[in-house]
């Protein structure tokens, strides 16, 4: 028989393990040490003077952080002609992106400086901006020390660097504040489908958003693995941005409105109660199976194998299906802008994949050497000549870039249908991410069963709530 | 001839030129006096580094620490009574408890089911034994991104296997949590298996022979024998078990990040969303502290009846 102090010892050993299995679960909530944080970090623009020259911090080294995507993909082989241009090293760390804004966000919270130079989109912004996270680049775009003569800034296409730019005070639009982040790449919202699939039907493309679920309804043949158009469902933020906010402001929805410095949630509203069914109806009776698991690699990969025959998401995603041998339907693919709203209305979602700098760098001027060369003219250029898609430049656009739109029918033609009403649509606020990803799990719930308009009204009581908190 | 100890030969006792006699230098009363502390060190070295996240973590949940609020203050219990007072916890409490009872209870029964056919030593289970181990070596990240693609209802094999067409979808609202549980069990069931077998292969030879013998059915070895000599092997396997489930995370969040809704929203997926998503570290702190409440007291409990159990064993294989 054992002595009974070994058998508590025992016992005792695995209580001690079942809580400590437990404590990094606690710990992995933590990051940083909060009560230093906040803004005041100094700007490192006014300390760079003199005369510019890009061989200035030959020797240095700088770290950046991104994740896998045809931008950076189009980006990694010129990283060598960056060094041979100043002189400075270049460590790109990848990080898929499902996981990337995780740790993107733990690394800013933490403050360690440990990556420059990172890529975000702009919602990222009005989260990473208020605790003081980036740097405003408004002092280095200004600063001819730093930035080269040539940069051309206002090259960029005036909404995205609106869309890159806030105040962070509530009511305030986007275009107001400091320039947090330089775009890099960007994608319109816009409709993919299977051209070959459509012109041997003698489908007409439609215009209305009714006619557009009558015919994606009437392409579904669930028989033959079949079905009308994929957009997002999973439960993420990220469902609600692409196709869904597009059609929602082209049919007249807002998310919320603004009196003053208050906010009220808009997605309950007649408009958007009566959009939602619709979308939801859509999703349920022409949309994939599993639509609540859809991310866009889903939506682009069934259109590529030839289930899906349109596709409602950023142009950029579909684009890739279309290059020779990436698909089984590439070559077959085309675009167009998608249903126009009741007024003719294109108002189009934008993402944007941009360049932002790490407020805790220790190497600030060597990381805008690298962001200045990353967003300009010639870089961008060659970078386009192989797997970036829609560059942030007219010039660019409007050069090297048309010339590989060949092969891409209806491509051109859409971007200048509804660039001009590509802006992010949504109202600017601190809790994006939390609030959008409560409107995509009410689509869930919808999708599931839940009366849209009582679920609406529940989700903008909440979010109202939220957001003026 | 010497007397070997372990296999080893012990030292001579009066070896030439070394002090005291003794065959090994005299190590002085202070270095032997502080041997135990040197050993501890690393331990005691991994336990403050734990504790102090941990505590930190603990710290967090009295303050109001967000990204949107880098300076937090003091707010005593302001979190616990947010979150204790939110639908969605009890919800996703309610989801995690479910989830632990029903994979847990079903990997246990597998598991030992699998362990008594596996302990016969033919060379289907020799083979078997090798292979059942694979889902172990497979991280449950990539176990959900691999299941996630096989419900797939466009592409996915099972629907093609079970001839269930393009419109059966395993993640839906009613399926989305057996769903998420299936892949757990495809997971851990081979743990349970493996710990039950070696178990098993521990037990005594001596009463199965015994029974044998006097014609007792192999039924009622199994239950009256068998059974109650390896509970404590069964029950240590379900500690781990339920205890890994109460903190279930990657593959249900792969498989479905918490969806369609709330469905499978667990405690884990809460506190990650309101941590890293809604970057409000003290809300996502509380909610773990919570967590780890749950899952102590759980353990506690569990290691109880553990002891019970090894005691009960012990006599019946007296």
């Amino acid at each position: 028989m054992n002595p009974p102090s070994s058998k508590l010892t025992r016992r005792s050993l695995l209580a001690a393990m079942g809580g400590a299995a437990a404590v990094p679960m606690l710990t992995g909530c933590g990051v940083g040490t909060g009560g230093d944080a906040g803004a005041g970090v100094e700007n490192g623009a006014a300390q760079v003077t003199g005369s510019f020259d890009w061989k200035k911090l030959s020797g240095e080294s700088i770290k950046i952080l991104q994740t896998p995507h045809p931008y950076q993909q189009a980006f990694q082989p010129l990283l060598k002609e960056f060094t041979d241009l100043t002189g400075i090293q270049v460590q790109a760390d990848l990080v898929a992106e499902a996981d990337y804004f995780t740790k993107l966000n733990t690394e800013l919270a933490g403050k360690t400086g440990a990556h420059d130079v990172f890529m975000t989109g702009a919602y990222f912004i009005w989260q990473y901006g208020p605790p003081g996270w980036m740097e405003d680049l408004t002092p280095w775009i200004e600063n001819s020390s730093a930035t080269n003569d040539e940069y051309d800034f206002e090259d960029i296409y005036e909404g995205l660097r609106t869309s890159t730019r806030w105040d962070f005070e509530k009511g305030s639009a986007l275009g107001t504040g400091g320039q947090w982040a330089i775009p890099w790449g960007f994608e319109t919202n816009v409709v993919a489908y299977n051209k070959r699939e459509f012109d041997s039907r003698g489908i007409a493309l439609p215009e209305t958003f009714d006619d557009f679920i009558q015919l994606a309804v009437d392409l579904t043949d669930r028989s033959q693995n079949r079905y009308g158009v994929a957009f997002r469902g999973s439960k993420s933020w990220a469902t609600i941005h692409p196709g869904f906010m597009t059609q929602f402001t082209r049919e007249g929805g807002k998310d919320y409105t603004a009196d003053g410095t208050t906010y009220t949630a808009a997605m309950n509203s007649d408009v958007a109660v009566d959009f939602t069914k619709k979308w939801v109806d859509l999703a349920r009776n022409a949309g994939p199976t599993s639509w609540t698991t859809y991310d866009y690699p889903q939506c682009t990969g069934d259109l590529g194998n030839g289930n899906a025959m349109m596709v409602y998401d950023a142009d950029s995603a579909t684009y890739p299906k279309q290059k020779a041998g990436a698909s089984a339907q590439a070559g077959n693919l085309a675009w167009y802008p998608g249903p126009a709203g009741p007024d003719g209305s294109y108002a189009t979602n934008l993402w944007t994949w941009s360049l932002a700098m790490n407020a805790a760098s220790k190497k600030k001027q060597a990381a805008w050497l690298f962001m200045q060369w990353a967003t300009g003219k010639e870089a961008m250029t060659k970078a386009t000549s192989s797997t970036f898609a829609d560059p942030t430049r007219a010039s660019v656009f409007d050069g090297a870039f048309k010339q590989t739109l060949g092969e891409f029918p209806g491509y051109l033609e859409t971007f200048e249908k509804v660039i001009d009403s590509t802006k992010i649509q949504f109202t600017p606020q601190t809790k994006f991410f939390e609030t959008t990803e409560d409107w995509a799990v009410a689509l869930q719930d919808i999708y599931s069963g839940a009366d849209a308009k009582s679920r609406l009204d529940e989700l903008a009581e909440s979010n109202t709530s939220k957001i003026n908190a | 001839m010497a007397t070997t100890v372990g296999g080893r030969t012990p030292p001579q006792q009066s070896s030439p030129g070394r002090a005291g006699g003794a065959g090994v230098p005299r190590v002085p009363a202070w270095r032997r006096k502080l041997r135990p502390y040197l050993l501890s060190v690393p331990a005691v070295a991994l336990i403050i580094g734990i504790l102090y996240a941990f505590f930190y973590g603990v710290y967090y949940t009295v303050l109001n620490y967000a990204a949107t609020n880098p300076n937090p203050s003091f707010v005593g219990f302001e979190n616990y009574a947010s979150v204790l007072g939110d639908a969605l916890f009890w919800r996703s409490a309610g989801v995690t408890l479910l989830y632990a009872v029903a994979a847990t209870g079903i990997e246990t029964v597998l598991g030992v089911a699998i362990a008594l056919l596996l302990n016969r030593s033919t060379l289907i289970g020799k083979t078997f034994e090798r292979l059942l181990i694979l889902p172990l070596m497979i991280a449950p990240v990539i176990a959900g991104v691999i299941w996630k693609l096989m419900f797939n209802p466009q592409f996915g094999v099972l629907n093609h296997v079970f001839g269930l067409g393009s419109t059966f979808d395993w993640l839906s609202k009613d399926r989305a949590l057996w769903s998420t549980i299936l892949v757990d069990v495809w997971i851990y069931t081979p743990f349970v298996a493996i710990l039950v077998l070696a178990g098993i292969r521990s037990l005594p030879k001596e009463p199965f022979e015994a029974s044998d013998v006097d014609g007792a059915s192999w039924f009622y070895m199994f239950r009256r024998l068998m059974l109650p000599m390896m509970w404590p092997y069964i029950l240590v396997a379900v500690i781990f078990r339920f205890m890994d489930c109460l903190k279930v995370f990657d593959a249900v969040f792969v498989l479905t990040a918490g969806g369609p809704g709330v469905t499978t929203t667990t405690l884990q997926i809460g506190a990650f969303e309101d941590s890293i998503t809604n970057l409000n570290y003290s809300r996502g702190s509380t909610y773990m502290f919570l967590l780890w409440i749950i899952v102590f007291i759980t353990a506690r409990y569990l290691v109880s009846v553990l002891g019970k159990a090894q005691r009960r064993a012990a006599g019946a294989g007296a």
